[in-house]
């Protein structure tokens, strides 16, 4: 398949996915974070249909980029928002501490998997797995637990902190993103760089361009210039992050989140930006599912499922944390940390992101198991989800949507 | 937006900051490439296009307190961000952002088209019929006798050249003479929502003109081919093929015009997404089947308009995609002016753009007295026409491919009078607008105080 045909799908892909999500929220139809498709790029691509091959893929991968850069900068723009609402310090803290336990666990138990299935990964390369799985496994899609609370009309304290720490996680994992990535710096820089400025300087490039931006959109501006003052900030942010071999979602994670904090325009940006996050999406996953290779490395079961079941005893773990804080969570029940199972695009696009700096059986196993993680949690997280929301009694009739979630 | 518009809206301090803020990007991209030398091949496209997109949207603002129009602003963001410059954009990503282009014109077309009222057009229909014979006509027989009494004078190269082959020359010279820019005209119009006889005249003028022309230069390459080749032959065959396409074009149009209504009417859903597939996907067709893409989308635009109740509603989608593309195409058309070569043969291209735009000028007058033009469009009918772009460009090819003899001096020289006419057209034509009072005094909607309707 040629460039323009695959291009000419895709935006029918966006067009048809979008009418897709408008009626999802009426009636329920598929998984919350649109990870199936995902899955149909990997039928799709070359590793089973081969309807388009790799050579069309690396055609795409800039706008791949810049897709998944735009994802994260929107998401930076509305961090610490869940809805209209700032998400409170402590919903923060837990968000952020999920995402470090999450992440721990599942490094820890992939380190440990590498080491006894004896697979070819050795030293930094090692590190760079686990690192990477860590970093992958971590978040919380927020689409999948505001999808659940909207749907069933939840109402009450459990359901708003659960959906404020779905709203709150998505910094460490950028954050080990940019460590992951200064782990082994681009060749083509012509000053090295010290391991532990990598990450300082994603971090820094990023809040530099976005207070640029936030000055920049401060005065009064024609409509289309504000757009088109956006994303140039943005292109340039990818395109540097991308020429000194630093994280590009994590820098336009930071542009976002600083313009969200400097800009005197935030809300009116959040909204300007957040219809645009679905149409960019959709394609984006499918060129991302695309790319996925189950043959990536041979023990890759055994990875995926070590990643997984340390996602889960570390979900699990960290709701037992939510319930010593939070009376209602206690009535939650034990696996109330399931609820958080769900993850999506932002873990996908790690993985993705590790692909393409880290080609071959690092990037490649981390993408992989990021979608079949992705695809575990669809199925496990919206089910606890309402459940752990019927137990604590915030949803007013449990049996009326039974359909399941899948 | 009129510049006393935007003088209001910012201060001097706000034009200063965005001064220092275009210096720091600048600052910053230009430290990237130099920390990092080796490209990641498309992937510093990426921030080229970005920083073409911020420069040209700042420098625009920058232009507007000054009277010039938008357009002048991304072409300078081009200029100075371009290889020839400060090289922050170099040779290869300008090339590399050709399907930018094709977006662009694609929607530049279907404005057009959509901005022809057949009603108004009717009107005016005796203005642009003297103004399409004498333009065309009178300007492709002085500019030709002009440029073969001059040539010699003024280009060394012309002078190794027999007298037949120098008519040729001049007559090639002469047609290309006659290619105006539609990308500028709607670009102008655009920016000022200008609406009044010139507005209409010079739309409705540019648009059409592209047909004349193409079939113009068709003719005269069979003409000039046997006075620059006397072992050639005059040959028509080309004019056939031409008339294909051309047809080929009007039919092509014609139905992708009756869909795009009937979408809007039914469906009314996506219209980014609609309109990134008609400007990619029915562009490859229309390369594929050899028509003529501008034709072909402005038919379709013209159909929307006056065979439908959808062409305001168009019309406004198009301008809401449409504004971002344009400074992206702008500002790589800055980017691609060869500004050594202009250095070079400057003071040619400049006698030779001058006395194209006194011919136009006189042109303009000569047809306004013929068809009785009310006293605005006597005295501005001929501003509109002056700018020059891609497709004088693009015929230059062409005639330097089919004349290998002269092509390299041919396009050397075509390149740097389409530049000096890219630069001054623009201006001249915003200042007629300004000053026949044209240009719209109603303001754009601007950020924050308006957000944009939620997605369909």
């Amino acid at each position: 398949m040629n460039a323009v045909l695959l291009l000419m799908g895709l935006l029918v892909l966006s067009y048809l996915g979008n009418l897709l999500v408008a009626r999802r929220t009426s009636s329920g139809a598929g998984l919350p974070s649109g990870v199936e498709y995902a899955a149909l790029g990997f039928v799709l691509g070359p590793h089973v249909l081969a309807l388009f091959g790799a050579d069309s893929l690396r055609a795409f991968e800039p706008i791949v980029q810049v897709a998944f850069g735009w994802l994260a900068f929107a998401r930076g723009l509305d961090f610490g928002f869940a809805g209209d609402r700032r998400v409170r310090g402590g919903s923060l803290a837990l968000g952020t501490l999920g995402a470090v336990m999450t992440a721990a666990a599942v490094a820890s138990g992939t380190w440990f998997v590498i080491g006894w299935v004896h697979a070819p990964v050795t030293g930094v390369d090692r590190l760079l797995l686990a690192g990477g799985l860590g970093a992958a496994c971590s978040e919380t899609t927020r689409y999948a637990v505001r999808w659940v609370v909207d749907r069933h009309g939840a109402r009450g304290p459990l359901a708003d902190r659960m959906n404020e720490i779905a709203h709150a996680d998505a910094a460490f994992p950028l954050i080990a993103l940019a460590v992951l990535f200064a782990l082994e710096p681009t060749r083509s820089i012509a000053m090295p760089m010290p391991l532990r400025d990598g990450p300082a300087a994603t971090v820094l490039l990023g809040l530099v361009i976005g207070t640029g931006a936030a000055l920049l959109l401060r005065g009064e501006m024609e409509l289309e210039d504000t757009w088109a003052a956006l994303f140039g900030v943005l292109l340039i942010a990818v395109g540097m992050a991308t020429r000194l071999g630093l994280s590009t979602l994590t820098v336009c994670f930071f542009v976002g989140l600083a313009v969200s904090a400097v800009s005197q325009h935030r809300n009116v940006l959040r909204e300007m930006v957040a219809p645009t996050e679905r149409p960019v999406l959709l394609p984006a996953l499918l060129l991302a599912g695309a790319r996925i290779d189950f043959r990536a490395i041979p023990a890759l079961a055994w990875i995926a499922v070590a990643a997984i079941v340390a996602r889960m005893v570390a979900k699990v773990v960290f709701g037992w944390t939510l319930a010593i804080a939070s009376s209602s969570a206690r009535k939650a029940g034990p696996l109330l940390g399931l609820s958080l199972m769900s993850s999506g695009a932002l873990s996908i696009s790690i993985g993705l992101a590790l692909a393409l700096r880290f080609p071959g059986k690092i990037g490649d196993t981390v993408l992989a198991v990021a979608a079949v993680s992705a695809t575990v949690g669809e199925f496990v997280g919206p089910v606890r989800l309402r459940r752990a929301l019927s137990g604590a009694g915030e949803i007013k009739d449990a049996h009326a949507p039974s359909e399941a979630v899948a | 937006m009129s510049t006393a518009a935007a003088a209001g809206r910012r201060g001097a301090g706000g034009y200063a900051l965005h001064v220092v803020l275009l210096a720091a990007f600048g600052g910053l991209v230009l430290a990237v490439t130099r920390l990092a030398p080796e490209t990641h091949g498309s992937l510093w496209t990426i921030a080229a296009i970005g920083f073409l997109l911020l420069a040209g949207t700042l420098m625009s603002e920058l232009v507007a307190p000054l009277g010039l129009p938008h357009l002048t602003g991304y072409l300078l963001a081009g200029i100075i961000s371009g290889p020839y410059v400060l090289r922050l954009v170099d040779e290869h990503t300008v090339k590399t952002l050709s399907p930018v282009n094709t977006l662009a014109l694609s929607l530049i077309a279907l404005a057009g088209g959509a901005e022809l009222d057949l009603e108004t057009v009717r009107k005016g229909a005796k203005s642009l019929a003297w103004a399409t014979v004498v333009q065309c006509l009178f300007v492709l027989v002085v500019v030709t006798g002009l440029f073969f009494a001059g040539a010699r004078t003024v280009l060394p190269f012309a002078r190794s050249l027999r007298p037949a082959a120098l008519l040729g020359f001049a007559l090639l010279w002469g047609a290309l003479s006659v290619t105006r820019s539609p990308s500028a005209t709607l670009g102008i119009l655009s920016q000022t929502r200008a609406s009044g006889p010139l507005a209409t005249f010079t739309l409705a003028f540019v648009m059409t003109s592209d047909i004349v022309v193409v079939v113009l230069v068709s003719l005269v390459m069979s003409i000039a081919r046997p006075l620059v080749d006397p072992t050639a032959t005059f040959a028509l065959d080309s004019l056939r093929t031409l008339g294909h396409n051309l047809f080929g074009s009007v039919a092509l149009g014609t139905t992708l015009g009756l869909f795009i209504a009937a979408y809007l009417l039914l469906v009314e859903r996506q219209m980014l997404v609609v309109l990134l597939v008609l400007g990619f996907g029915v562009s490859t067709v229309v390369e594929y089947l050899k028509f003529d893409s501008l034709l072909t989308f402005m038919v379709a635009g013209f159909i929307v308009r006056n065979l439908s109740s959808q062409g305001h509603k168009f019309l406004r989608y198009i301008e809401q995609t449409g504004t971002v593309v344009y400074v992206v195409f702008f500002a790589t058309a800055g980017a691609d002016l060869n500004v050594p070569l202009l250095h070079t043969l400057g003071p040619a291209a400049l006698v030779l753009a001058l006395a194209r735009t006194v011919v136009t000028w006189a042109g303009g007058r000569l047809a306004s007295r013929l068809a009785g033009d009310p006293p605005a469009l006597r005295t501005w009918g001929w501003s509109g026409l002056v700018s020059q772009a891609g497709l004088a460009l693009g015929l230059s090819v062409i005639i330097a491919r089919e004349f290998p003899g002269f092509g390299t001096q041919f396009r050397a020289l075509a390149i740097a009078a389409v530049a000096i006419n890219e630069m001054v057209g623009p201006i001249l034509f915003k200042l007629a607008l300004d000053r026949t009072g044209e240009t719209s005094p109603i303001q754009a909607p601007s950020f924050p105080s308006m957000i944009p309707p939620p997605p369909s």
